[in-house]
């Protein structure tokens, strides 16, 4: 078992500084420098200032010093504190990273964890049903709805949302129900009025593809053998459906919320710039638009490195749970 | 397992708790639990915040304005004056000069620096002669990127030849030696200090009250290094902790208790007496005990914000114009008028352009078929629509690159030569004069702009107004950084820019079309013309006279005439105020405004 | 590939699809779509300039929509401002002949007439306009009246083109006109166009890259596969939003920018991934295969028994990654053109929908539903078009 954790683990590695060689790449095709002095620039202040971003260095010495970063701590006024994030942004001038990073990550997941709870309960609930109902009408109706919900674009459904959640909800009481934008969390009762609509929304647009992929895996088990031996025991089908089915299914249930669960730190870029969200996918995304390269950088390798260890944690997990998959 | 003390993954999951022990939610305290009488003015700000509170390390409008809470400069625009005219804040007595060159300065006694732990015991010491020279000095240490230094560039007696002394030291790994003699520093003593100009230049005066050009301690910068961005002390009516900036979010500013004796203006023009600005003449500054303020991202939320008396004032996003105003009158709507909330309309010091690079092969040039292609474009440029729809049409439309209310701005907008209406027909005749008929035979040209808010719309109304006489745009739209970078290395052929004037002064904008400023410099025309570069050394030193403005018009035709730009715009921005903000004359061309404000909060519940 | 083509279509699988009545309508839907795609991008049904030219004033509702008495003002204002601006230039007849959009012209370009015209509108305009600042003005029927007197003075100033040119204005006019006074319908159907390049080429690219090297990987194992299998974890461990936005941010310097360019590699090689993986498992099932071993065993070169033998037997997969990818690659266009990444230089559905946000919240919803319905039909037929081939040929995926 711990070798085949280690194998994982070691297979993994050079994906992981793959993923931050091409982000590093990619991001170096801009030059930052010349935004960061602004419209009064000189060649004099562009060396001055290239200098001090370490972008005269060559790629590979730069990847090196900020993987290296990310496994070395550092003395800092005799607190051990983690080199990769004491490094400064360069938008955000005397700020660390790694506050940085360490503050967009609640806003992310006060939207993301609740989200991804209520689309799971919400959707696995609709698949049992489907499954149940296979074939007859609710099932078409759930089936052809799921579809047709898909087939909308995500920002229309964000763009509706607002206006219909925010605008006209607020108009009609006359208050604030839902912000428009924005988030703050230290007023009684924040996270319903700046999180729940995102939330809700991100939850209708979730749903299809989910409830698919639910009644997907219900319909599968229904024609396993412990089904039919349950039903030649005479279990009800309700007994059926709702006991032995969903216990086998949770496997693949559980799998996917699991791979889902890094892309929750990340958080819904989209809902994130639209709400005004100041989470990490928002954060990213200014620090690709504004070029703050030590930003992004933290951002992707934080990122890449929950997902790689999810991914490794799910075959693990795989493994543990189900017997017919070797440990090779 | 011993790989695994030092792998990455372990770092991965360390930092992914490290954030859950500073990212608290929800609790922080009830703010202060002060008593009743504290006065707290909320102010919004249109951006997600300033990027460094180091008055040298800024560059936005919104690093100036954070700035100046804390920090405080030399000399200061006078509050209610328009035009506008400057006073000491800093010194004693406007500084003197015989010669235009050499110049006495005597600083204000009992000036204290705030309360911090930089200073021994923690108590604030004394303004001194010795932090005016260390915090000019700064511009010039390549530590800090130079990003200022453009300021002080051939100014200052033997400042140039510091600086590349110094910077020679810094690059064979010495330490820059901020006690080095500089001939244009002299100090008396430490009240009183002249400084020597390389040649006298009148825009010295102006750039005086640059938050730039503020004045900070030494201990501070070097205690806090780079973190001195955040943790900013200074001499200014406010002062800032920490823990008050919350980034993409808030500032807090507190008021100063030590800060020296300043007072409310006692001049003011007529129209302010209406409302009642006149009325605190004499008091003594700050009057509110603290500000915070919000960032806002987007418009929508500072708007509604305003609209349920959350902030003081705001200034009106365009989309909501017409929610607050008439559209023909411009006047407030009733059910705002009602409320007892005010309007101002501040017209910006705004010269927004569409500009051609002189040294493409296509576009640039002085000969009379290149310039009757840029003056085709031009001519085929419908600034008016611009203006009705993206604008409300409330935005200015002039003639030349001197905004509105400056030496030099033509009557009522109009100079003698004008691209600002669109003549389709005139248009056409110039393209067949450049040599493309109906724009046979010519390329399509690049125009870069910014993907920002509707500016990607706009230039799908400039390439389809540019269309009708056969000119094919090609759009590319880019963020900030990627635009001055076309700009800079002079890939743009042609670009939408905007210049904001450092003072309220033409010399600014002039220096926009001097040769040598050429790019990466302001110059982005990269405009030479070398009667021109002539004109503008001339009038460099002179102070306003009539003859003055004479020169400073011929400059603009001359400009004009070679067309290096399409425009001009100048934006209006429109403020409302909520009643129980008091002393506010909203303005952007200085920002130390916030320690005039106060509060009459009877004024709330009505 | 012509032999096993034959085979997948004379497959039980092909038989259960030509039965699938919504299979065939939503293929037929799409063959629609394709055939404006065509229309417009090759034989110029609408120009790009048509797209972008002015064809009313500003924010005009649709054909049935109902106007608000400030709009209704608004489009007055409008068509009162042309006649107006011309006066101020230097030559008023040649500006008042250049008046025109898509037929509609002055009635006379003669500068008498014309300000005679403008003579009587001005004043019962203004003072309409300052009543209707006025509250109330909706309710009283006598405004009513004279907001109509003036609608029909104005439209008098004005005439209509003729025939066919008058039907084509009409038909652009069907679904109102956005902020710049744009035709919405005729942009909505100039981005059909748009959409289809955009998809065909990135469903198409992605495809076939991923099949082939999906299918190396698998047939040769060793150290390609390794090579090819760190490729796709490395790239898939990036969220795919983040993956396309960096990509496309790439271009934002370059000569490529401003064209399609950028948004087909971000496509291409964020959505390789997908048929890689998928192919990769079918050929490692197929290489075991009773017939490829026997083609091994007589000595066929190994190129050619992938090329031959193997690719082809993963036809069905190229089909449904294809409608896939399609869908991914339109509705991942809106978020680029929502990030400033995507369609610059043409009219998109992303970038309509992008600019129709401030219109919602004022409550004008003519340019996010013309856009949103033409998506919606197109993707809805590919994912339906997705099921049915899933069911036919590949029923146990999950």
């Amino acid at each position: 078992m711990w070798a085949y954790i280690l194998r994982r683990v070691l297979y993994n590695i050079p994906v992981y500084l793959g993923i931050i060689f091409l982000l590093m790449a990619a991001l170096r095709v801009n030059d930052p420098i010349w935004g960061y002095l602004g419209k009064n620039a000189s060649h004099e202040a562009y060396a001055a200032m290239e200098k001090s971003m370490g972008l005269d260095q060559p790629l590979l010495v730069q990847f090196w010093d900020f993987t290296s970063g990310l496994v070395t701590f550092e003395e800092v006024d005799g607190v051990s504190r983690w080199k990769a994030g004491l490094a400064e942004s360069w938008s955000d001038k005397g700020r660390p990273v790694g506050d940085l990073v360490g503050d967009a990550v609640w806003p992310s997941l006060s939207i993301t964890v609740p989200a991804l709870v209520l689309t799971s309960l919400i959707s696995i609930t609709i698949a049992i049903l489907s499954a149940y109902y296979r074939g007859r009408l609710p099932d078409k109706v759930m089936m052809v709805s799921a579809v047709l919900g898909m087939s909308i674009s995500f920002l229309v459904y964000i763009i509706f949302g607002q206006y219909w959640g925010a605008y006209v909800l607020n108009e009609r009481i006359g208050g604030e129900f839902f912000a428009i934008q924005g988030y703050k969390s230290d007023e009684p009762g924040w996270w319903v009025t700046y999180c729940l609509l995102p939330v809700l929304i991100s939850t209708i647009v979730t749903m299809g593809y989910d409830t698919r992929f639910y009644r997907a895996v219900m319909v599968e088990e229904t024609g396993r053998d412990y089904i039919t031996t349950a039903r030649a025991k005479g279990a009800t089908k309700r007994k059926i459906m709702f006991v032995h089915m969903l216990k086998n299914a949770m496997i693949p249930i559980i799998t996917r919320i699991m791979i889902t669960l890094p892309f929750l730190v990340m958080g819904s870029l989209l809902l994130e710039v639209y709400f005004g969200i100041p989470g990490m996918g928002r954060a990213l995304l200014q620090a690709i638009t504004t070029l703050d390269f030590p930003v992004a950088q933290l951002l992707v390798a934080l990122f890449a490195g929950l997902f790689l260890l999810t991914v490794i944690l799910t075959d693990v997990f795989y493994a543990l749970v189900d017997p017919r998959v070797r440990l090779q | 397992m011993k790989l695994s003390a030092r792998s990455p993954l372990l770092a991965v999951v360390l930092c992914l708790l490290a954030p859950f022990s500073f990212a608290d939610p929800g609790t922080t305290a009830d703010p202060g639990g002060g008593s009743q009488k504290e006065k707290v003015l909320h102010l919004p700000m249109r951006s997600a915040g300033p990027g460094s509170l180091d008055p040298i390390l800024g560059s936005t409008v919104y690093d100036t304005r954070s700035c100046n809470y804390v920090y405080e400069t030399l000399l200061q625009y006078k509050y209610l004056k328009r035009p506008y005219e400057l006073e000491p804040l800093l010194l004693e007595a406007m500084p003197t000069t015989e010669d235009g060159l050499t110049w006495n300065f005597e600083l204000k006694k009992g000036v204290l620096f705030h309360d911090d732990e930089c200073f021994p015991g923690g108590v604030g010491r004394e303004l001194v002669t010795d932090d005016v020279f260390y915090s000019w000095r700064r511009i010039v240490d390549p530590a800090y990127e130079l990003k200022s230094w453009w300021l002080l560039k051939e100014l200052i007696e033997g400042l140039d030849e510091y600086k590349e002394e110094q910077g020679k030291r810094v690059e064979a790994g010495g330490a820059f030696d901020y006690s080095a003699p500089i001939a244009g520093f002299k100090k008396v003593d430490d009240h009183r200090f002249q400084i020597v100009l390389r040649e006298p230049v009148y825009r010295f005066m102006w750039i005086l009250p640059m938050a730039k050009l503020s004045i900070v301690p030494r201990e501070a910068v070097e205690k806090y290094g780079t973190g001195f961005s955040r943790h900013p002390v200074g001499t200014g009516p406010f002062l800032m902790k920490e823990d008050d900036w919350v980034t993409n979010q808030s500032m807090v500013f507190t008021k100063n208790p030590k800060y020296h004796p300043d007072f409310y203006p006692t001049e003011w023009m007529p129209e302010d007496e209406e409302l009642g600005l006149h009325e605190a003449a004499g008091k003594r500054l700050p009057f509110v005990d603290r500000v915070e303020v919000t960032f806002f991202v987007q418009e929508n939320p500072m708007w509604l914000e305003f609209q349920a008396g959350k902030l003081d004032y705001t200034q009106v996003p365009a989309e909501n114009y017409l929610e607050a105003f008439h559209k023909r009158s411009q006047r407030l709507k009733k059910e705002f008028a009602e409320k007892g909330v005010v309007s101002h309309a501040v017209p910006l010091l705004d010269f927004i352009f569409r500009a051609f690079n002189m040294e493409d092969p296509l576009v640039g040039g002085f000969e009379p078929k290149q310039r009757a292609l840029r003056q085709a474009i031009a001519m085929a440029t419908d600034l008016y629509e611009f203006n009705s729809s993206f604008y409300n049409g409330i935005n200015v439309i002039y003639d030349g690159m001197i905004p509105p209310g400056m030496d030099g701005y033509p009557e009522d907008g109009k100079g003698p030569i004008t691209w600002a209406e669109a003549d389709l027909e005139r248009a056409r005749e110039l393209m067949v004069e450049a040599g493309y008929p109906n724009g046979e035979g010519l390329p399509v040209i690049d125009y870069y702009t910014s993907l920002s808010g509707n500016i990607p719309e706009q230039a799908e109304l400039f390439k389809r107004q540019l269309a009708q006489i056969g000119v094919q745009l090609n759009l590319r739209l880019q963020n900030f950084a990627q635009l001055i970078e076309a700009v800079d290395k002079k890939k743009a052929t042609m670009f939408s820019f905007s210049w904001s004037s450092d003072y309220p002064d033409a010399e600014n904008n002039l220096a926009l079309f001097y040769g040598p400023n050429e790019a990466p410099g302001s110059n982005h025309f990269n405009y030479k013309r070398a009667e021109y570069d002539r004109l503008y050394e001339q009038i460099l030193p002179m102070v306003p006279s009539p003859e003055r403005t004479k020169l400073l018009e011929k400059m603009r035709d001359m400009v004009m005439a070679d067309t290096p730009y399409i425009g001009s715009m100048a934006r209006t921005r429109f403020y409302v105020i909520n009643p129980w903000l008091k002393n506010y004359k909203p303005d952007e061309t200085f920002y130390n405004w916030v320690k005039y404000m106060d509060l009459d909060e009877s004024a709330r519940d009505l | 590939m012509i032999g096993p083509m034959k085979r997948l279509l004379r497959s039980r699988g092909a038989r259960k699809l030509g039965r699938d009545r919504l299979a065939l309508a939503s293929m037929f839907v799409i063959g629609a779509y394709l055939a404006i795609a065509i229309a417009v991008g090759v034989f110029g049904l609408i120009s790009g300039e048509e797209a972008i030219f002015r064809i009313g004033p500003d924010q005009l509702v649709g054909a049935w929509g109902k106007p608000t008495v400030e709009q209704r003002m608004h489009y007055l204002e409008f068509y009162v401002d042309q006649v107006d601006q011309a006066f101020d230039k230097r030559e008023p007849e040649k500006a008042l002949a250049a008046i025109d959009f898509f037929g509609l012209r002055t009635v006379s370009t003669d500068e008498d007439v014309m300000a005679e015209k403008l003579e009587t509108i001005f004043d019962p305009f203004d003072e309409l306009y300052e009543l209707q600042e006025e509250e109330g003005f909706a309710d009283d029927p006598e405004n009513f009246a004279r907001l109509e007197k003036l609608e029909v003075d104005i439209a008098a100033m004005f005439q209509q083109p003729e025939g066919w040119e008058r039907r084509y204005r009409d038909i652009g006019l069907l679904l109102g006109t956005d902020r710049q006074g744009r035709s919405i319908l005729l942009r909505a159907v100039y981005a059909i166009k748009v959409a289809v390049q955009i998809g065909l080429v990135a469903a198409l690219v992605s495809v076939l890259i991923g099949t082939i090297l999906g299918g190396v990987a698998a047939f040769f194992g060793g150290w390609v596969d390794h090579v090819i299998v760190w490729l796709y974890s490395t790239l898939s461990a990036i969220p795919y939003i983040i993956l396309l936005m960096v990509l496309a941010a790439m271009f934002l310097g370059s000569p490529f920018e401003g064209t399609l360019i950028p948004v087909y590699v971000a496509f291409c090689m964020t959505f390789w991934i997908g048929p890689c993986r998928v192919v990769r498992g079918e050929v490692m099932k197929l290489r075991e295969l009773e017939y490829v071993q026997a083609a091994t065993a007589v000595g066929f070169g190994r190129t050619r028994i992938l090329l031959k033998h193997i690719i082809p037997n993963t036809t069905h997969l190229m089909f449904i990654n294809f409608s896939l990818i399609f869908i991914g690659a339109i509705k991942a266009e809106v978020i680029l053109s929502f990030l400033g990444l995507g369609v610059k230089n043409e009219p998109s559905w992303g970038v309509m929908i992008n600019q129709s946000r401030q219109e919602v919240i004022a409550g004008f919803m003519w340019q996010i539903g013309a856009a949103t319905f033409f998506m919606f039909t197109l993707v809805l037929a590919f994912n339906i078009l997705s099921d049915a081939l899933q069911d036919a040929f590949d029923p146990k995926h999950v």
